[in-house]
Protein backbone atom coordinates (compact mmCIF):
# COMPACT_ATOMS: atom_id res chain seq x y z
CA UNK A 1 0.00 0.00 0.00
CA UNK A 2 1.23 3.43 -0.91
CA UNK A 3 1.62 6.12 1.58
CA UNK A 4 -1.64 7.90 2.17
CA UNK A 5 -1.87 11.58 1.33
CA UNK A 6 1.08 11.57 -1.08
CA UNK A 7 0.46 12.40 -4.72
CA UNK A 8 0.99 9.68 -7.27
CA UNK A 9 4.22 10.08 -9.28
CA UNK A 10 2.47 11.56 -12.34
CA UNK A 11 0.43 14.00 -10.27
CA UNK A 12 -2.87 12.40 -11.15
CA UNK A 13 -5.62 10.84 -9.13
CA UNK A 14 -8.72 8.82 -9.91
CA UNK A 15 -12.04 10.33 -8.92
CA UNK A 16 -14.90 7.85 -8.46
CA UNK A 17 -18.46 9.09 -9.03
CA UNK A 18 -20.53 5.96 -8.70
CA UNK A 19 -20.72 2.21 -9.07
CA UNK A 20 -23.13 0.68 -11.57
CA UNK A 21 -24.63 -2.77 -11.82
CA UNK A 22 -23.89 -2.92 -15.57
CA UNK A 23 -21.59 -1.26 -18.12
CA UNK A 24 -22.53 2.37 -18.95
CA UNK A 25 -19.69 3.40 -21.26
CA UNK A 26 -21.58 5.40 -23.88
CA UNK A 27 -23.85 7.25 -21.50
CA UNK A 28 -21.13 8.96 -19.48
CA UNK A 29 -18.35 9.35 -22.05
CA UNK A 30 -19.37 12.84 -23.18
CA UNK A 31 -19.83 14.38 -19.76
CA UNK A 32 -17.44 17.05 -18.51
CA UNK A 33 -17.25 15.54 -15.04
CA UNK A 34 -15.16 17.41 -12.47
CA UNK A 35 -12.03 18.02 -14.53
CA UNK A 36 -11.28 19.57 -17.88
CA UNK A 37 -9.36 17.66 -20.51
CA UNK A 38 -10.02 14.11 -19.36
CA UNK A 39 -13.01 11.96 -20.17
CA UNK A 40 -15.37 10.40 -17.71
CA UNK A 41 -14.95 6.67 -18.22
CA UNK A 42 -15.88 3.32 -16.80
CA UNK A 43 -13.75 0.94 -14.81
CA UNK A 44 -15.17 -2.60 -14.64
CA UNK A 45 -14.47 -4.72 -11.57
CA UNK A 46 -16.12 -8.12 -11.41
CA UNK A 47 -19.71 -7.73 -12.49
CA UNK A 48 -19.84 -4.12 -11.38
CA UNK A 49 -18.60 -0.99 -13.12
CA UNK A 50 -17.22 2.16 -11.54
CA UNK A 51 -17.68 5.54 -13.21
CA UNK A 52 -14.41 7.44 -12.83
CA UNK A 53 -12.34 10.31 -14.14
CA UNK A 54 -8.62 11.01 -14.01
CA UNK A 55 -8.01 14.37 -12.36
CA UNK A 56 -4.99 16.39 -11.29
CA UNK A 57 -4.17 15.38 -7.75
CA UNK A 58 -3.30 18.96 -6.83
CA UNK A 59 -6.85 20.07 -7.66
CA UNK A 60 -8.18 17.60 -5.15
CA UNK A 61 -5.79 18.01 -2.28
CA UNK A 62 -7.41 18.75 1.04
CA UNK A 63 -6.40 22.43 0.96
CA UNK A 64 -7.98 22.85 -2.48
CA UNK A 65 -11.18 21.38 -1.12
CA UNK A 66 -11.27 23.52 1.98
CA UNK A 67 -11.01 26.58 -0.28
CA UNK A 68 -13.75 25.18 -2.48
CA UNK A 69 -16.06 24.51 0.44
CA UNK A 70 -15.78 28.15 1.40
CA UNK A 71 -16.75 29.39 -2.04
CA UNK A 72 -20.39 28.84 -2.85
CA UNK A 73 -19.98 29.04 -6.60
CA UNK A 74 -17.08 26.63 -6.69
CA UNK A 75 -18.86 24.22 -4.41
CA UNK A 76 -22.00 24.43 -6.51
CA UNK A 77 -20.09 23.71 -9.70
CA UNK A 78 -18.45 20.62 -8.30
CA UNK A 79 -21.60 19.39 -6.60
CA UNK A 80 -23.62 19.79 -9.79
CA UNK A 81 -20.89 18.20 -11.93
CA UNK A 82 -20.77 15.20 -9.61
CA UNK A 83 -24.53 14.96 -9.51
CA UNK A 84 -24.73 15.23 -13.29
CA UNK A 85 -22.48 12.21 -13.84
CA UNK A 86 -24.31 10.19 -11.21
CA UNK A 87 -27.70 11.03 -12.71
CA UNK A 88 -26.70 10.18 -16.27
CA UNK A 89 -25.16 6.88 -15.16
CA UNK A 90 -28.28 6.06 -13.17
CA UNK A 91 -30.46 6.66 -16.21
CA UNK A 92 -28.50 3.95 -18.02
CA UNK A 93 -28.30 1.33 -15.28
CA UNK A 94 -28.84 0.71 -11.55
CA UNK A 95 -26.37 2.97 -9.79
CA UNK A 96 -24.94 3.44 -6.32
CA UNK A 97 -23.68 7.02 -5.93
CA UNK A 98 -20.55 7.83 -3.95
CA UNK A 99 -20.27 11.11 -2.07
CA UNK A 100 -18.41 14.04 -3.55
CA UNK A 101 -14.64 13.59 -3.68
CA UNK A 102 -13.77 9.93 -3.31
CA UNK A 103 -10.25 9.71 -4.74
CA UNK A 104 -7.49 7.16 -5.32
CA UNK A 105 -3.86 7.56 -6.31
CA UNK A 106 -4.31 5.47 -9.43
CA UNK A 107 -6.57 3.00 -11.20
CA UNK A 108 -5.00 0.02 -9.52
CA UNK A 109 -5.65 1.43 -6.07
CA UNK A 110 -9.20 2.32 -7.02
CA UNK A 111 -9.90 -1.16 -8.36
CA UNK A 112 -8.50 -2.80 -5.27
CA UNK A 113 -10.54 -0.60 -2.90
CA UNK A 114 -13.76 -0.92 -4.89
CA UNK A 115 -13.42 -4.70 -5.24
CA UNK A 116 -13.09 -4.95 -1.49
CA UNK A 117 -16.50 -3.27 -1.12
CA UNK A 118 -18.32 -5.44 -3.66
CA UNK A 119 -20.61 -6.87 -1.01
CA UNK A 120 -21.80 -3.44 0.11
CA UNK A 121 -22.39 -2.30 -3.45
CA UNK A 122 -24.42 -5.40 -4.22
CA UNK A 123 -26.51 -4.98 -1.11
CA UNK A 124 -27.19 -1.32 -1.93
CA UNK A 125 -28.11 -2.20 -5.53
CA UNK A 126 -30.48 -4.90 -4.32
CA UNK A 127 -32.08 -2.54 -1.80
CA UNK A 128 -32.72 0.21 -4.34
CA UNK A 129 -33.51 -1.87 -7.45
CA UNK A 130 -36.61 -0.51 -9.25
CA UNK A 131 -36.92 2.23 -6.65
CA UNK A 132 -36.28 5.95 -6.76
CA UNK A 133 -35.83 8.62 -4.14
CA UNK A 134 -38.44 11.36 -3.82
CA UNK A 135 -37.99 14.47 -1.73
CA UNK A 136 -40.89 16.02 0.16
CA UNK A 137 -40.76 19.47 1.72
CA UNK A 138 -43.49 21.02 3.78
CA UNK A 139 -43.60 24.78 4.33
CA UNK A 140 -45.23 26.73 7.10
CA UNK A 141 -47.98 29.02 5.92
CA UNK A 142 -46.67 32.51 5.20
CA UNK A 143 -47.80 35.29 7.48
CA UNK A 144 -48.95 38.70 6.33
CA UNK A 145 -46.17 41.26 6.95
CA UNK A 146 -48.30 43.81 8.84
CA UNK A 147 -49.15 41.16 11.41
CA UNK A 148 -45.48 40.37 11.72
CA UNK A 149 -44.50 43.95 12.49
CA UNK A 150 -47.26 44.92 14.85
CA UNK A 151 -45.89 43.73 18.22
CA UNK A 152 -42.53 45.44 17.66
CA UNK A 153 -44.19 48.71 16.71
CA UNK A 154 -46.29 48.75 19.88
CA UNK A 155 -43.30 48.28 22.09
CA UNK A 156 -41.42 51.08 20.39
CA UNK A 157 -44.11 53.81 20.60
CA UNK A 158 -42.77 55.58 23.67
CA UNK A 159 -40.70 58.66 22.78
CA UNK A 160 -37.06 58.40 23.62
CA UNK A 161 -33.84 60.32 23.48
CA UNK A 162 -32.37 63.10 25.60
CA UNK A 163 -33.96 65.78 23.39
CA UNK A 164 -37.25 65.17 25.09
CA UNK A 165 -36.50 64.21 28.68
CA UNK A 166 -38.84 62.10 30.74
CA UNK A 167 -41.52 63.95 32.75
CA UNK A 168 -44.76 63.80 30.83
CA UNK A 169 -43.82 60.63 28.92
CA UNK A 170 -43.95 58.58 32.09
CA UNK A 171 -45.80 55.31 31.32
CA UNK A 172 -49.39 55.14 32.50
CA UNK A 173 -50.06 52.87 35.46
CA UNK A 174 -50.55 49.30 34.30
CA UNK A 175 -48.36 49.74 31.23
CA UNK A 176 -45.94 47.11 32.51
CA UNK A 177 -48.74 44.66 33.07
CA UNK A 178 -50.10 45.33 29.60
CA UNK A 179 -46.65 44.76 28.23
CA UNK A 180 -46.37 41.40 29.98
CA UNK A 181 -49.82 40.40 28.76
CA UNK A 182 -48.79 41.25 25.25
CA UNK A 183 -45.62 39.22 25.65
CA UNK A 184 -47.61 36.28 26.91
CA UNK A 185 -49.99 36.52 23.97
CA UNK A 186 -47.13 36.63 21.51
CA UNK A 187 -45.51 33.63 23.09
CA UNK A 188 -48.73 31.65 23.15
CA UNK A 189 -49.34 32.43 19.48
CA UNK A 190 -45.82 31.40 18.60
CA UNK A 191 -46.10 28.11 20.44
CA UNK A 192 -49.45 27.39 18.89
CA UNK A 193 -48.14 28.04 15.38
CA UNK A 194 -45.12 25.88 15.93
CA UNK A 195 -47.24 23.03 17.25
CA UNK A 196 -49.60 23.26 14.31
CA UNK A 197 -46.73 23.29 11.83
CA UNK A 198 -45.11 20.27 13.45
CA UNK A 199 -48.38 18.38 13.56
CA UNK A 200 -48.89 19.09 9.90
CA UNK A 201 -45.38 17.86 9.11
CA UNK A 202 -46.02 14.60 11.01
CA UNK A 203 -49.25 14.02 9.11
CA UNK A 204 -47.57 14.50 5.76
CA UNK A 205 -44.64 12.28 6.74
CA UNK A 206 -46.92 9.49 7.92
CA UNK A 207 -48.90 9.53 4.68
CA UNK A 208 -45.81 9.37 2.47
CA UNK A 209 -44.39 6.54 4.57
CA UNK A 210 -47.42 4.44 3.65
CA UNK A 211 -46.37 4.59 -0.02
CA UNK A 212 -42.60 4.34 0.61
CA UNK A 213 -40.30 1.39 1.18
CA UNK A 214 -38.06 3.53 3.39
CA UNK A 215 -37.93 7.09 4.69
CA UNK A 216 -35.32 9.54 5.96
CA UNK A 217 -35.60 12.92 7.59
CA UNK A 218 -33.21 15.50 6.25
CA UNK A 219 -32.43 18.79 7.96
CA UNK A 220 -34.80 21.53 6.94
CA UNK A 221 -33.07 24.13 4.79
CA UNK A 222 -32.61 27.64 6.05
CA UNK A 223 -34.38 30.21 3.88
CA UNK A 224 -30.97 31.67 3.01
CA UNK A 225 -29.52 28.41 1.77
CA UNK A 226 -32.57 27.49 -0.26
CA UNK A 227 -33.03 31.02 -1.54
CA UNK A 228 -36.66 30.66 -0.58
CA UNK A 229 -38.38 32.86 2.00
CA UNK A 230 -40.73 30.14 3.17
CA UNK A 231 -39.90 28.20 6.30
CA UNK A 232 -39.51 24.47 5.98
CA UNK A 233 -41.13 22.43 8.67
CA UNK A 234 -40.37 19.10 7.03
CA UNK A 235 -37.59 18.01 4.71
CA UNK A 236 -37.93 14.30 4.21
CA UNK A 237 -37.01 11.85 1.51
CA UNK A 238 -38.59 8.54 0.57
CA UNK A 239 -37.56 5.43 -1.32
CA UNK A 240 -40.51 4.61 -3.52
CA UNK A 241 -41.02 1.68 -5.89
CA UNK A 242 -41.08 2.97 -9.45
CA UNK A 243 -44.45 1.31 -10.07
CA UNK A 244 -45.93 3.44 -7.27
CA UNK A 245 -44.35 6.76 -8.18
CA UNK A 246 -47.53 7.78 -10.00
CA UNK A 247 -49.32 7.91 -6.65
CA UNK A 248 -47.08 10.63 -5.27
CA UNK A 249 -48.50 13.57 -7.21
CA UNK A 250 -52.00 12.63 -6.19
CA UNK A 251 -51.00 12.18 -2.57
CA UNK A 252 -49.27 15.56 -2.58
CA UNK A 253 -52.37 17.32 -3.89
CA UNK A 254 -54.62 15.47 -1.48
CA UNK A 255 -52.47 16.41 1.52
CA UNK A 256 -52.22 20.01 0.40
CA UNK A 257 -55.99 20.20 0.31
CA UNK A 258 -56.55 18.45 3.62
CA UNK A 259 -53.83 20.15 5.69
CA UNK A 260 -53.56 23.52 3.94
CA UNK A 261 -49.79 23.06 3.89
CA UNK A 262 -47.58 23.93 0.97
CA UNK A 263 -45.97 20.67 -0.07
CA UNK A 264 -43.21 20.30 -2.61
CA UNK A 265 -42.40 16.99 -4.23
CA UNK A 266 -39.05 16.51 -5.98
CA UNK A 267 -37.85 13.51 -7.87
CA UNK A 268 -37.09 10.99 -9.06
CA UNK A 269 -33.63 11.21 -7.52
CA UNK A 270 -30.89 8.62 -7.71
CA UNK A 271 -31.37 7.01 -4.29
CA UNK A 272 -28.49 8.85 -2.61
CA UNK A 273 -30.16 8.76 0.77
CA UNK A 274 -30.82 5.01 0.73
CA UNK A 275 -27.60 3.38 -0.46
CA UNK A 276 -25.69 3.77 2.80
CA UNK A 277 -26.12 1.34 5.66
CA UNK A 278 -28.46 2.58 8.31
CA UNK B 1 -8.52 22.81 -14.47
CA UNK B 2 -9.82 26.05 -15.85
CA UNK B 3 -12.93 27.60 -14.41
CA UNK B 4 -14.51 28.23 -17.79
CA UNK B 5 -14.77 24.59 -18.71
CA UNK B 6 -17.18 23.74 -15.96
CA UNK B 7 -19.13 26.96 -16.16
CA UNK B 8 -19.65 26.78 -19.89
CA UNK B 9 -20.77 23.21 -19.75
CA UNK B 10 -24.16 24.66 -18.74
CA UNK B 11 -25.47 21.57 -17.12
CA UNK B 12 -28.76 20.36 -18.41
CA UNK B 13 -29.17 17.75 -15.77
CA UNK B 14 -31.84 15.18 -16.35
CA UNK B 15 -33.85 14.27 -13.30
CA UNK B 16 -35.88 16.19 -10.80
CA UNK B 17 -37.15 19.63 -11.66
CA UNK B 18 -36.23 21.22 -8.38
CA UNK B 19 -32.51 20.64 -8.40
CA UNK B 20 -31.70 23.54 -6.14
CA UNK B 21 -28.26 23.69 -4.60
CA UNK B 22 -29.40 22.74 -1.12
CA UNK B 23 -31.13 19.61 -2.41
CA UNK B 24 -28.04 18.52 -4.29
CA UNK B 25 -25.59 19.38 -1.51
CA UNK B 26 -27.37 17.43 1.15
CA UNK B 27 -27.26 14.40 -1.10
CA UNK B 28 -23.78 14.55 -2.64
CA UNK B 29 -22.06 15.64 0.57
CA UNK B 30 -23.99 13.79 3.17
CA UNK B 31 -25.31 10.67 1.48
CA UNK B 32 -24.14 8.06 -1.01
CA UNK B 33 -22.19 4.96 -0.04
CA UNK B 34 -19.03 5.97 1.74
CA UNK B 35 -15.86 4.05 0.98
CA UNK B 36 -12.37 4.93 2.11
CA UNK B 37 -10.35 6.85 -0.47
CA UNK B 38 -6.58 7.19 -0.76
CA UNK B 39 -6.70 10.93 -0.59
CA UNK B 40 -8.27 12.08 2.59
CA UNK B 41 -10.62 14.95 2.07
CA UNK B 42 -12.45 16.39 4.97
CA UNK B 43 -15.88 17.19 3.64
CA UNK B 44 -17.43 19.26 6.33
CA UNK B 45 -20.53 18.07 8.00
CA UNK B 46 -23.47 19.44 6.06
CA UNK B 47 -24.65 21.39 9.08
CA UNK B 48 -21.34 23.17 9.46
CA UNK B 49 -21.31 23.79 5.77
CA UNK B 50 -24.74 25.32 5.67
CA UNK B 51 -23.75 27.67 8.47
CA UNK B 52 -20.72 28.66 6.48
CA UNK B 53 -22.73 28.95 3.28
CA UNK B 54 -25.26 31.14 4.95
CA UNK B 55 -22.52 33.67 5.57
CA UNK B 56 -21.70 33.68 1.89
CA UNK B 57 -25.03 33.18 0.24
CA UNK B 58 -26.92 35.84 2.09
CA UNK B 59 -25.16 38.73 3.64
CA UNK B 60 -27.57 40.37 6.02
CA UNK B 61 -28.29 43.15 3.56
CA UNK B 62 -29.06 40.82 0.71
CA UNK B 63 -31.37 38.85 2.92
CA UNK B 64 -33.18 41.97 4.05
CA UNK B 65 -33.53 43.31 0.53
CA UNK B 66 -34.99 40.04 -0.55
CA UNK B 67 -37.33 40.22 2.43
CA UNK B 68 -36.38 36.76 3.55
CA UNK B 69 -35.78 37.52 7.18
CA UNK B 70 -39.39 37.83 8.25
CA UNK B 71 -39.19 34.62 10.22
CA UNK B 72 -36.34 35.96 12.32
CA UNK B 73 -37.80 39.37 13.02
CA UNK B 74 -41.36 38.32 13.67
CA UNK B 75 -41.74 38.15 17.47
CA UNK B 76 -44.69 35.83 16.99
CA UNK B 77 -42.36 33.27 15.51
CA UNK B 78 -38.90 34.01 16.76
CA UNK B 79 -37.73 34.22 20.33
CA UNK B 80 -34.76 36.22 19.03
CA UNK B 81 -37.03 38.99 17.82
CA UNK B 82 -38.97 38.89 21.07
CA UNK B 83 -35.71 39.39 22.89
CA UNK B 84 -34.97 42.40 20.71
CA UNK B 85 -38.29 43.94 21.66
CA UNK B 86 -37.44 43.43 25.32
CA UNK B 87 -34.01 44.98 24.83
CA UNK B 88 -35.61 48.01 23.20
CA UNK B 89 -37.92 48.42 26.17
CA UNK B 90 -35.01 48.08 28.58
CA UNK B 91 -32.97 50.66 26.75
CA UNK B 92 -35.81 53.12 26.85
CA UNK B 93 -36.26 52.63 30.56
CA UNK B 94 -32.56 53.10 31.16
CA UNK B 95 -32.55 56.30 29.14
CA UNK B 96 -35.49 57.62 31.08
CA UNK B 97 -33.80 56.77 34.36
CA UNK B 98 -30.62 58.53 33.28
CA UNK B 99 -32.61 61.61 32.36
CA UNK B 100 -34.20 61.66 35.83
CA UNK B 101 -30.88 61.12 37.55
CA UNK B 102 -29.12 63.88 35.68
CA UNK B 103 -31.99 66.21 36.56
CA UNK B 104 -31.71 65.26 40.21
CA UNK B 105 -27.96 65.91 40.09
CA UNK B 106 -28.48 69.33 38.62
CA UNK B 107 -30.83 70.54 41.34
CA UNK B 108 -28.46 71.29 44.24
CA UNK B 109 -25.47 72.52 42.21
CA UNK B 110 -27.19 73.79 39.12
CA UNK B 111 -28.95 76.81 40.67
CA UNK B 112 -26.58 79.28 39.05
CA UNK B 113 -27.34 77.88 35.67
CA UNK B 114 -31.07 78.02 36.41
CA UNK B 115 -30.75 81.62 37.70
CA UNK B 116 -29.23 82.87 34.47
CA UNK B 117 -32.61 82.35 32.80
Amino acid sequence: MKESGADSPDGHAVYVFAVCGAPVQTAVADLPGVAAGTAVRTLPFGELTAVVQTVRAADFADEAWQARLSDTRELERYARAHHHVVTVAAAACPTVPLPLATLYHDEERALSALSGETGRFRAALARTADHSEWGVKVYAAERPPQDAERPVAEVGTAPRGPAEPAGRTRPAPGAGLAYLDRKRGVRARREQQQEEALRMAETVDAEFQRVAAAARRLRPHSPELAGDPRVQVLNATYLVADRRSGELETLTRMLQDSTGAQIELSGPWVPYSFVGEV
Amino acid sequence: MTDGDLVQAGYQIPGPQTTNLADILERVLDKGIVIAGDIKIDLLDIELLTIRLRLFVASVDTAKKAGIDWWETDPALSSHAARNALQDENRELRERLEAYESKADELPVGQDAAATH
